[in-house]
């Protein structure tokens, strides 16, 4: 059953135009993410559904009541900012109790409620003290009970993390996650981090240009990517251009070698390109797989994992591969062999 | 849903702004020209630029302003560049002993000159030359606040100890080092200081009413007390002159980050 | 234990600053302590000195009996008034005033406008805006005559103007006229003192008062308001001061005729009122407690107020 339901979606600043043919259905506590480079008009969508935006068209409802022109302070859905947005004369207590105190909730009712949103986020001993006296994560965890301290329908986060340094980040998101699911709430997240959007959410969307280029779980985005833009955006990828020769069996080539896609739609004579991500190759020749040969580039290592530069053909190809100590590592200029399963590629 | 293009709340307190900075101006501008009866005139400018009093005031403000001002640079612009160099810690100390004209009410400040140097042992308000000395010394001591205050942000914005250690690497002596390195840098600060400095004196009325000399202020509150249009007139001079300086600063400053102002007391 | 340890990590620190102190650090100084010990100390302190002396020399608190004078006593309480209506009407407009051109939604060449014209106004003052007021709302003024001449025929016939100032009980040279004269100045300076905390304000906060269900009014209650009252407070200060000393416009406004503290020892420098010059001393020092009094007030209520600004 859909919950959250965003239909039509229109939104242009006077000529420009920021989000257009948005239309998604989010189910009750589903986690869902907004992935995009910046600019793409992730922040005005959730905007548009926090109530500060209007769409210039379309329809946005929760639960069945449509809340379009509802103003934000009607909408009880609770928002995280980016840059948290706590209110600097107010105690972290009276902060993450506002939502409640605006609506004339009893005293006792509210300090309850702050008390178990205290415990919720870990930071019992803080409640006294002022945000200018927290560290970063801290009053990012307060912003977040602050959002979910008067029980909104919906939680929307916009890039909830990107003020803070990389390992607090890390920690914060599978917070953010437990909390959640704890809470069994429906939530938005905006960011341009696809490692986040990846490890944090039941599906993604993911944005350019104002436009959702595809939308699916994690293991659809990343291993099934419809477009190119998706493909580069989310993990690494090599895309090479192929000339067609066998369209009905999926077959192309790159210069004098042959190689068999995996998937591939109608190849009615446009110009395509192969795409297989760099952990699929492996080094060597194996029958009845894929094999290209070329000629090593460069060596990166990267820790757990080296990363080596092929030229084949004219074209760069980088393969991933563990780094063990007792690998003989090739050097620039060897003639090297890839290879990797026919199912590992696709066409774009 | 299409918000209206402004608030009629925020159009209301502009407009209302903008008629208490306008009625009077007009007002007076409207005055001034109304001397000769039933007609528009300019009799009322006439008479004020052929009053050799108000010449005679007018060259003499002219002349403590140009004094004051050198004075106040000589005095502040060594001063705040030992701050930066030497002496940082010293820094809020002397800024708060500078702001102090502003807590010190004018008046009692000239009294206070008055009654130290005015009678024995030292008598100096019994001669004009030690009277025009006390009169500079309030002067700087009265527009102490802004020439500081323009003087340490331009301070700010240059390297003070690169500059030195460059020009000592040179040979410069310290002389040769403020006048011809701090001083061309400083030249913004400097200018809108001095201007500041300048329209203080031209519009203060209490050091020369108490210590009797003929400075500009005085004049015109003399005028006031027996004349119609006259004032008025001289009302929109003293704007022009002033908005030219403060236009200067704010032309040359680029609209000027910090704001300065000289509260009219 | 503890002590010695705190001392012997004190005394290092301590050393430092005497090391700048006598490593001839202040000599660069020197003009400028001169110049201020001369000009500023010296006369101050003279005041403050004669002010507790009688006519000959001797220790005295007599001369701060005068603050027991009716007129003493009712020109400072006039001065009090003056500064205190003004700094709230000139704080107030300002207020709004800026609000409009920062926050609110006004014509971009009124917002440009307004913030020169304050930078221009608020250093206006002394005898020109007196002058200004004259001509303006005079008995003959400009916007008195425009009043005036507002008038019709009533059903008796009789030809009646009601909006003439000065048949409504306005006078420019009262303490009403006053009012409105040091507005002129008060108001672009608060414009001035509270644009840049109006503009630090952040939207974000805004936002996440309505998010969190609050009507703007509650957003400015709770929140706007408590994050702008220091420096609401600091500029309603300045103000205060700018009109407590405030003698030229008055003087050239009302000729003397209303009693203001500045105007009352104005008159005690030209010539006497008092019979006794020491008194006068007492009148000046009672000033500068006034205002050390309003400094030390506010700075108690900022502390209280603005628990949350320290870290
Ligand atoms: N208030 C506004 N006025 C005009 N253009 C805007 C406004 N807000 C956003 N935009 C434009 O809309 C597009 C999408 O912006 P945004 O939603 O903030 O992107 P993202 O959050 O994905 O980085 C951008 O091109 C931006 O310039
Ligand atoms: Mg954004």
């Amino acid at each position: 059953m859909s919950y959250l339901e965003l239909t039509n979606i229109h939104k242009s600043y006077g000529n420009a135009v920021a989000v257009e043919d948005f239309n998604l259905s989010v189910t009750q506590g589903e986690f869902v993410s907004f992935l995009g480079p910046s600019g793409c008009g992730k922040t005005t969508t959730l905007r548009m559904i926090a109530g500060f935006e209007v769409p210039t068209s379309g329809h946005i409802t929760i639960n069945g009541n449509d809340l379009t022109h509802l103003p934000p302070n009607k909408r009880n859905v609770g928002m995280v900012f980016q840059s948290y947005a706590l209110f600097p004369n107010m105690t972290v207590s009276e902060n993450i109790g506002y939502g409640l105190k605006v609506v004339g909730k009893p005293k006792n009712e509210i300090a309850k409620r702050v008390e178990e949103m205290l415990a919720l986020i870990h930071l019992q001993e803080l409640g006294k003290r002022y945000p200018n006296q927290l560290s970063g994560g801290q009053q990012q965890r307060v912003a977040l009970a602050r959002a979910l301290a008067f029980q909104p329908q919906v939680l929307l986060l916009d890039e909830p993390l990107s003020a803070l340094d990389a390992k607090i980040r890390v920690e914060l998101r599978h917070e953010i996650r437990r909390i959640q699911q704890q809470l069994g709430i429906t939530t938005i997240y905006v960011t341009h981090d696809q490692e986040e959007a990846l490890s944090l959410s039941d599906r993604i969307v993911v944005m350019s240009q104002g436009r959702m280029e595809q939308v699916g779980t994690p293991g659809e985005i990343y291993n099934f990517p419809t477009t190119e833009f998706v493909a580069k955006f989310v993990g690494q990828i090599n895309l090479l251009p192929v000339e067609v020769q066998n369209p009905a069996e999926g077959v192309v080539k790159i210069g004098s070698q042959l190689i068999r896609a995996g998937q591939y739609g109608h190849l009615n004579g446009k110009p395509v390109r192969l795409a297989v991500r760099p952990e699929e190759l492996n080094p060597g020749f194996i029958e009845g797989s894929n094999n290209l040969n070329g000629i090593v580039e460069t060596i990166t290592y990267l820790g757990a994992i080296v990363r080596i530069r092929v030229e084949v053909e004219g074209h760069p190809i980088s393969l991933d591969v563990f780094n063990e100590r007792r690998m003989k590592m090739p050097v620039a200029g060897d003639l090297f062999q890839v290879n990797f399963p026919v199912d590992a590629c696709w066409l774009l | 849903m299409k918000k209206p293009r402004f608030d009629l709340w925020s159009v209301f307190w502009a407009v209302a702004a903008l008629l208490y900075f306008f009625v009077p101006l007009y007002g007076t501008f409207d005055f001034s020209l109304r001397m000769k009866k039933g007609e528009i005139s300019l009799q009322a400018y006439q008479l004020v630029f052929s009053d050799p009093q108000f010449l005679r005031s007018f060259q003499y403000s002219t002349i403590m302003g140009i004094i004051s001002v050198t004075i106040s640079i000589l005095i502040f612009v060594p001063t705040v560049y030992w701050l930066y160099l030497k002496l940082p810690k010293a820094r809020p100390f002397v800024e708060i002993v500078t702001i102090l004209p502003f807590v010190i009410p004018v008046i009692v400040y000239v009294y206070g000159i008055n009654t130290a140097f005015g009678g024995a042992p030292l008598r100096l308000t019994s001669n004009t030359f030690t009277t025009d000395i006390l009169m500079v010394g309030g002067y700087v001591v009265l527009s102490m606040p802004y020439m500081f205050r323009a003087i340490d942000v331009g301070m700010r914005t240059i390297d003070v100890r690169t500059l030195t250690e460059a020009a000592q690497s040179m040979g410069a002596g310290w002389a040769q080092i403020l006048f011809n390195v701090i001083f061309p840098n400083l030249r913004i600060a400097i200018l809108s200081g001095s201007l500041i400095c300048f329209a203080t004196v031209i519009g203060e009325l209490i050091l020369g009413d108490f210590l009797l000399r003929p400075a500009l202020g005085p004049y015109m509150a003399a005028v006031g007390r027996d004349k119609a249009f006259e004032p008025a007139a001289l009302a929109i001079i003293s704007y022009a002159l002033t908005w030219a300086s403060l236009g200067l600063i704010q032309a040359i400053s680029h609209g000027g980050t910090s704001q300065q102002q000289l509260t009219g007391r | 234990m503890t002590q010695t340890i705190a001392q012997s990590a004190a005394v290092p620190a301590k050393r430092g600053v005497l090391e700048s102190l006598t490593k001839s650090n202040w000599i660069g100084l020197v003009p400028f302590f001169a110049f201020i010990f001369f000009f500023l100390v010296l006369p101050s302190t003279n005041l403050l000195m004669r002010s507790f002396q009688d006519f000959d020399g001797n220790f005295t608190l007599a001369n701060y009996a005068v603050m027991k004078n009716p007129y003493v006593i009712k020109a400072y309480s006039i001065s009090l008034r003056v500064s205190v209506i003004t700094s709230l009407v000139g704080g107030v407009f300002g207020f709004f005033v800026a609000y409009a051109i920062t926050l609110g939604n006004t014509p971009r060449w009124m917002r440009n406008f307004l913030m020169t014209f304050s930078g221009l106004a608020a250093n206006f003052g002394g005898v020109p805006l007196a002058f200004s007021y004259i001509a303006t709302l005079g008995r003959t003024g400009f916007m008195t005559a425009v009043l005036k001449s507002i008038c019709y025929t009533n059903a008796a016939g009789v030809q009646v103007c009601p909006f003439n100032p000065y048949d409504n009980g306005f006078n420019l040279y009262s303490i009403g006229g006053l009012v409105l004269a040091y507005t002129y100045f008060q108001f672009p300076l608060m414009v001035l003192t509270i644009t840049p905390a109006l503009e630090g304000l952040k939207k974000d906060w805004r936002e996440a008062s309505a998010n969190l269900g609050a009507s703007p009014f509650q957003y400015w209650r709770d929140v706007a308001l408590p994050i702008l009252w220091p420096s609401i407070l600091g500029a309603t200060l300045l103000l205060f001061g700018s009109a407590f000393g405030a003698y030229a416009t008055a003087y050239a406004l009302t000729g003397g005729s209303i009693y203001l503290i500045t105007i009352l020892i104005s008159q005690q420098i030209r010539g006497d009122v008092l019979n006794n010059p020491y008194e006068g001393y007492a009148l000046a020092v009672g000033m500068v407690i006034i205002m050390g009094i309003t400094i030390l007030a506010y700075t108690i209520l900022q502390r209280q107020t603005a628990r949350w600004l320290k870290s």
